[in-house]
C-alpha cells in the first residue's frame, strides 16, 4: 500500500510541477503597466503594422499603455483553432485576423464576436461601406477591413519589351489574349499564371462582369452562364500556352515567388494588396512591374473588381473588451491608420476621407518599387469601376471547393468541363 | 560443392538487394540533414535539388536559428515534449500494468468481459473520438493544459494486452509465495511483481516514449498558445507561406530527429522488443 | 493477516486493479462514442443544438464523401498488398546470415518509423517539389519522363506519394513484426524439409507463411486500422490545405475539415459514426475468420 501511496505521490507531484511552471510563469510580475492584448494573425507582414499602431496608440493613450502580442499561425490552422477556441469558450485571443473566405463560419450559431457598432457609428460615412457589411450580420459589424482589394495587373516590363508588347494598348480581355500568344511566341514564356488551388484568377474576372459565387441573397449561382464562360475562357488560355498553371498551384506558394522572381511570366492579376508580395518575396523584378487596371470583358465593362480581405474582430473572450475594441478601432479606423495601411502594406484604404491625402501621393517603398509614379492616382481613377462580392455563409462551402476542385478540375487535370466542374461544385454546396 | 557455391551467390545477391535498399530509406534523411544547413526559403522555392544533396557550401548559421528566431522558441517546444513525453509515459506504464495484473492473475466476475472489452478498444482508433473528446475537455475546462494532452492517453488498451501477456508468464507459485509471506494483494503487486518487470517496462516506456513524441493529432486540437506547443505542433506551424518560419522549420525537424535516432542506437533491444513480444502471440 | 481478510481482500482487489480501466473507458471511450452518436442526429452550432433526425447522414451522400470513403479505401487496400508481402520477403531474407550485418539492415530500415510525421511529410514535400530542380524531378526526367508538380498532378500521383511515404515508414515495422514470428518457427522443421529435399520456395509455401498466419492477421489488423485512420500524412503533404480535387482527402481528413474547420459538428459526428462502424466490422470480422478469438479463450 505504501508503494502505491508513494508512486500516487510521485505522479501528481510530477503533474503538479508541470502546472506549477505554468502559473509561475503567468504570475511573473508585470514590469510596466501596459494591459497584453494578444492577436492572432494568419499574415506574417500583418503584424509589424499592428506593431507600429500600438506604439503610436501608447504614445496617445499613456494612462492606457497596451502590449500587444502578436502570434503568426499558418492560415488553415489559424482559423481552425480560433472556431474550436470560440465554440470552447476558452483559449481565444482578444484580437484576431479573420480572412474573407472564413469569415461567415464565425457568423453561425451565437456570435462569439464583439460587435463594433458602437465606434463605428461616429465615422461610419467615411467608409467604404460595401467593406464593412462583408463582416457583417444583422446590422451588426464585426470586423474592420484592410483594404478595398481592388483588382489591377501586374506586368513584368522586362519581358513584355522583349516581346514588343505595349500594355496600354490591352484594353480588352480579347487583346490580353492575342498580345499574350504573341509574348508566348516571342519569348518562350506565359503571358501569365492561373491559380489552380485557390480562386484569384476566377473570383474577380466574374466580379468583374457583374457575376459572383453568390447572390444577394446568399444563393449559389456558382455555376451561372457568365461563370461557366469566364473558366472557360481561363482554360483556353493555359490550352494555348498563355497562361500555366502556377507553380505550387497558387499565387502565395514560395514555389511561385521563385518562379516569378526568376522571371518566369509576364503578368499577373492580383488585388492592390499583393503588391507587397512583390517587394517582400520577389526582390529581383524591382523596377520591371508596371500596374494598370484589369482589360475589361466588354467596351464598357468595369476594369476592376473588390478581392478579397482580412476582417479583423475583438473576440468575447478579450480580457480587456473595450480596450481591445479601442485598440482595433485606432489601428484599422483612424486616419492615420488608415494612411499607414497605404504607406506599409500597399494597401488600398477602406477610409475614402484619407484618398485626398497628400501622403497618398507621395513617394512610399512601393512607388520605388514599381515603374508607376503614382500608383494610387491609376487606382483613383478605376474607384467607380470595383465592383463588389457578396459574403454569405455559404461563402467558405464555395471557396473550399473551388480551392479544391472546381480550378483543379478543370484547368489542370481537365477531366471535367467547366461547366462540369461549376456544376457539381454549386450543386454540393447548396 | 555446387549447392555452397548457388548459397554464396544467392548470399551476395541478398547483401546487394539490402544495401541498395538501405541506401534508399537513408536519403530522406540525408537530405534532411544536408537541407538543415541552406537556406529555408530557396528549399521551399526549388525543394532539395541536386545540389542540395553535395555537401559543399554549408550554411552553419542556419543552426543559430534554433537559438535566436522567435527568442528561441524552439527550445520551449522541446522542452514541453520532453515533459509531456517523460509524463505520459510513467502514468501509461503504471496504470496500464496494474490493470494488466488485475486481469492477469484474478479469476472474477466480469474478467472475460473487461478483457474482451481490452481488446475491442484496441481497434478504436482515437481519431474518430476527437470531436466528443475535445469537448469533453472544454467541459472539464483542459483545453490548452498538458493534462488534456496526455489524459485520455494513460490507460492504454494496447499497454495493458502487453503487460498482460507478460505477467502472464510469470509462475504463479511466486504470487502464492507472496501470499504467504503475508503481503497484501498490492504489496504483491508492487514487492513481487514489479521488480521483475522491467524488461517489459523498458520496452513499452520505449514505445509509448516515441507515441508521445510524434503524437500529433491530438495535441493540434488542444493545445492553443504558441508557448505550449510540443515540436511536431510547433514545426507544423511554420510550414505556412504567410510567414518566415522556413529557416527555423528544417534545422527544428533535424534537431527533432536526431535525438530519437541516437538513443536508438543505443537502446535498440528495447525499441524491437516492445514491438513485439506483446502483439504477435494471437 | 487472517485467512478471511486475505479472502476479502483477494475478493475486491480484482476491480481495484482494473478501476483505472474501467474509468477510463467510461469517460474517454464509451462517453466519446455516445456523445457522437447523438450528435450525429444534431446539428450543433455554439449555443444552438439542433435534433435533425437523419438529414446528417443523408447530406453525406454527396460526392466529397464518397471520394473520402475511396481514397481510405484504396489507401487501406494499397499499404495491405505492399506493406506485407515486402516486409514478409525481406524478413525472411534477414533471418538467416550474419547476424551483425542482419541487425544493422535491420535498424536502417526501422529507423524511418520514429521519425515524426511532421518531419517525414516535410521531406517528402521537399524531395517531392515542384520546381523542376527538385531531386525526383531531376530523376524522372534523366529516365526520360516528364517533370511534374507532384502534389497538384492528380489522384495517382497522389496515392504515389501517399504510398512512397507509408512504405518508407512502415516496412520496418513491419519486418520486426514478421522477424518475431520467423524466430518462433522450430528450426527442426526446416531441417526436416531439407532431409526430404525441398526446395526454397517449397519450404517458404509450406511452412514459413502458414505458420507465419498469426503475425499476417496481427499485421492486416494494424494495417486496415491504420489506413482507415490514416489524416496526418495527407494533412502534411498539402500543409493543411485542401488537397487538389481532394486526391488526398481522407474519412478522419473529412471528419476533421466538417468538425473543426467548418465547425459542423453534427455532420463531422455522422462521419465519425460511420468510420467507427467501418473499422470495427472489418478488422472484427478478420480476426474472427482467422479464428484469432478461439485462441484468445483457450488460453
Amino acid at each position: 500500500m505504501k508503494r502505491i501511496l508513494l508512486l500516487m505521490v510521485l505522479a501528481i507531484s510530477m503533474v503538479s510541477m508541470v502546472f506549477g511552471a505554468g502559473s509561475a510563469e503567468s504570475a511573473k510580475p508585470e514590469a510596466t503597466k501596459a494591459t497584453e492584448v494578444s492577436l492572432w494573425t494568419f499574415q506574417d507582414i500583418h503584424l509589424p503594422f499592428y506593431e507600429k499602431m500600438a506604439e503610436k496608440w501608447n504614445e496617445q493613450n499613456p494612462n492606457r499603455q497596451i502590449k500587444l502580442v502578436g502570434e503568426v499561425l499558418p492560415y488553415e490552422d489559424m482559423h481552425t483553432k480560433l472556431l474550436v477556441s470560440l465554440q470552447a469558450g476558452t483559449g481565444a485571443p482578444d484580437i484576431v485576423d479573420i480572412e474573407i473566405a472564413k469569415y461567415p463560419n464565425f457568423l453561425k450559431g451565437d456570435i462569439q464576436l464583439a460587435p463594433l457598432n458602437d465606434l463605428i457609428d461616429p465615422v461610419r460615412d467615411n467608409f467604404i461601406t460595401a467593406r464593412l457589411d462583408i463582416y457583417s450580420k444583422d446590422g451588426k459589424n464585426y470586423g474592420l477591413p484592410f483594404h478595398v482589394g481592388a483588382e489591377v495587373i501586374y506586368y513584368n516590363m522586362d519581358i513584355l519589351n522583349a516581346a514588343g508588347v505595349d500594355p496600354y494598348k490591352i484594353k480588352t480581355w480579347d487583346d490580353y489574349m492575342a498580345a499574350g500568344k504573341i509574348v508566348k511566341a516571342k519569348t518562350g514564356k506565359p503571358m501569365t499564371t492561373l491559380e489552380v488551388t485557390e480562386h484569384w484568377s476566377f473570383w474577380p474576372l466574374i466580379a468583374q462582369q457583374g457575376s459572383d459565387l453568390l447572390d444577394k441573397d446568399g444563393n449559389v449561382i456558382l455555376d451561372n452562364d457568365i461563370n461557366v464562360k469566364t473558366l472557360q475562357f481561363l482554360k483556353d488560355m493555359m490550352n494555348s500556352g498563355v497562361a500555366i498553371a502556377a507553380p505550387g498551384g497558387f499565387h502565395h506558394a514560395e514555389e511561385y515567388y521563385g518562379f516569378m522572381n526568376d522571371g518566369g511570366a509576364a503578368s499577373i492579376w492580383m488585388p492592390m494588396w499583393y503588391m507587397n508580395r512583390f517587394t517582400d518575396y520577389m526582390p529581383d523584378l524591382d523596377g520591371k512591374i508596371l500596374i494598370l487596371p484589369m482589360p475589361r470583358f466588354t467596351e464598357n465593362g468595369a476594369r476592376s473588381a473588390g478581392m478579397g480581405g482580412t476582417g479583423t474582430s475583438v473576440t468575447l473572450q478579450a480580457r480587456d473588451l473595450q480596450l481591445s475594441k479601442d485598440f482595433l478601432m485606432f489601428a484599422k479606423g483612424s486616419e492615420e491608420g488608415n494612411i499607414l495601411l497605404w504607406e506599409d502594406l500597399g494597401f488600398d484604404p477602406p477610409r475614402w476621407d484619407v484618398w485626398d491625402d497628400p501622403a497618398m501621393n507621395a513617394p512610399n517603398k512601393f512607388t520605388k518599387f514599381f515603374i508607376n509614379d503614382d500608383i494610387f492616382g491609376m487606382l483613383l481613377e478605376i474607384k467607380d469601376e470595383i465592383m463588389g462580392v457578396n459574403i454569405k455563409e455559404k461563402l467558405p462551402a464555395v471557396i473550399d471547393r473551388l480551392k479544391s476542385s472546381v480550378m483543379i478540375q478543370s484547368l489542370q487535370q481537365q477531366n471535367k468541363t467547366p461547366y462540369q466542374a461549376l456544376k457539381e461544385a454549386s450543386d454540393l454546396s447548396r | 560443392m555446387a549447392r555452397i557455391y548457388m548459397g554464396k551467390r544467392k548470399m551476395l545477391g541478398k547483401h546487394v538487394l539490402l544495401i541498395v535498399l538501405c541506401c534508399i530509406y537513408l536519403i530522406p534523411l540525408y537530405s534532411l540533414t544536408l537541407a538543415a544547413f541552406r537556406p529555408g526559403r530557396d528549399l521551399l522555392r526549388y525543394g532539395i535539388t541536386l545540389k542540395t544533396l553535395i555537401p559543399t557550401d554549408l550554411h552553419l548559421e542556419t543552426f543559430r536559428g534554433l537559438f535566436t528566431i522567435r527568442d528561441g522558441i524552439y527550445f520551449t517546444w522541446f522542452g514541453n515534449s520532453v515533459v509531456l513525453m517523460l509524463i505520459q509515459t510513467v502514468l501509461a506504464l503504471f496504470f496500464s500494468s496494474f490493470v494488466a495484473y488485475g486481469l492477469s492473475v484474478y479469476q472474477f466476475k466480469g474478467r472475460k468481459i473487461v478483457t474482451t472489452l481490452v481488446i475491442f478498444l484496441m481497434l478504436v482508433p482515437i481519431q474518430i473520438l476527437i470531436l466528443p473528446l475535445y469537448k469533453l475537455m472544454i467541459t472539464i475546462n483542459l483545453i490548452d493544459t498538458f493534462f488534456g494532452v496526455f489524459l485520455p492517453m494513460i490507460v492504454s488498451p494496447f499497454a495493458i494486452f502487453f503487460f498482460k501477456q507478460y505477467i502472464d508468464g510469470i509462475p504463479r507459485d511466486l504470487i502464492d509465495a507472496g501470499r504467504i509471506d503475508g503481503l497484501s494483494e498490492y504489496g504483491i503487486y508492487f514487492r513481487i511483481v514489479m521488480p521483475i518487470m522491467p524488461p517489459a517496462f523498458s520496452a513499452m516506456a520505449i514505445f509509448m516514449s516515441m507515441q508521445s513524441w510524434n503524437n500529433f493529432l491530438w495535441p493540434l486540437i488542444v493545445l492553443r498558445s504558441g508557448t505550449k506547443f510540443t515540436l511536431p505542433i510547433g514545426l507544423n506551424t511554420l510550414l505556412t507561406p504567410y510567414a518566415s518560419g522556413y529557416d527555423l522549420l528544417i534545422i527544428g525537424a533535424l534537431a527533432a530527429t536526431l535525438p530519437i535516432i541516437i538513443v536508438f542506437i543505443f537502446f535498440q533491444r528495447y525499441f524491437i522488443s516492445g514491438l513485439t513480444s506483446g502483439g504477435v502471440k494471437g | 493477516m487472517s485467512a478471511k481478510r486475505i479472502h476479502t481482500s483477494m475478493q475486491i482487489a480484482p476491480y481495484v486493479f482494473i478501476l483505472p480501466f474501467i474509468a477510463s473507458f467510461l469517460i474517454f471511450y464509451l462517453y466519446p462514442i455516445i456523445s457522437t452518436f447523438i450528435m450525429g442526429f444534431q446539428q450543433v452550432y455554439p449555443g444552438q443544438v439542433e435534433f435533425i433526425g437523419l438529414q446528417n447522414y443523408q447530406k453525406l451522400n454527396n460526392p466529397e464523401f464518397k471520394v473520402a470513403l475511396f481514397n481510405s479505401f484504396r489507401y487501406t487496400v494499397y499499404t495491405i498488398a505492399l506493406l506485407i508481402p515486402i516486409p514478409l520477403f525481406l524478413s525472411v531474407l534477414l533471418n538467416s546470415g550474419n547476424r551483425n550485418m542482419n541487425t544493422v539492415y535491420r535498424s536502417i530500415l526501422y529507423i524511418p518509423s520514429l521519425v515524426s510525421i511532421v518531419v517525414a511529410g516535410t521531406i517528402m514535400r521537399l524531395l517531392f517539389a515542384s520546381s523542376t530542380k527538385s531531386i525526383v524531378n531531376t530523376l524522372v526526367v534523366f529516365f526520360g519522363g516528364e517533370a511534374r508538380q507532384w502534389l497538384l498532378a492528380g489522384p495517382s500521383q497522389a496515392m504515389i506519394l501517399l504510398l512512397v511515404l507509408a512504405l518508407w515508414r512502415w516496412v520496418g515495422v513491419n519486418i520486426i513484426y514478421f522477424l518475431s514470428g520467423l524466430q518462433s518457427i522450430p528450426e527442426e522443421l526446416y531441417e526436416a524439409a531439407d532431409i526430404d529435399g525441398a526446395s526454397s520456395f517449397q519450404k517458404l509455401k509450406r511452412i514459413t507463411i502458414p505458420l507465419l498466419k498469426p503475425t499476417t492477421i496481427f499485421v492486416t489488423t494494424i494495417s486496415i486500422f491504420g489506413g482507415f485512420a490514416m489524416f496526418e500524412e495527407s494533412f502534411i503533404l498539402w500543409a493543411g490545405k485542401p488537397s487538389p480535387n481532394n486526391v488526398g482527402l481522407t474519412m478522419v481528413g473529412h471528419l476533421y475539415n466538417k468538425g473543426f474547420q467548418e465547425g459542423e459538428m453534427g455532420m463531422a459526428s455522422a462521419i465519425g459514426i460511420i468510420l467507427l462502424i467501418i473499422v470495427f466490422s472489418l478488422s472484427l470480422t478478420f480476426l474472427k475468420m482467422f479464428g484469432f478469438f478461439e485462441n484468445e479463450g483457450r488460453r
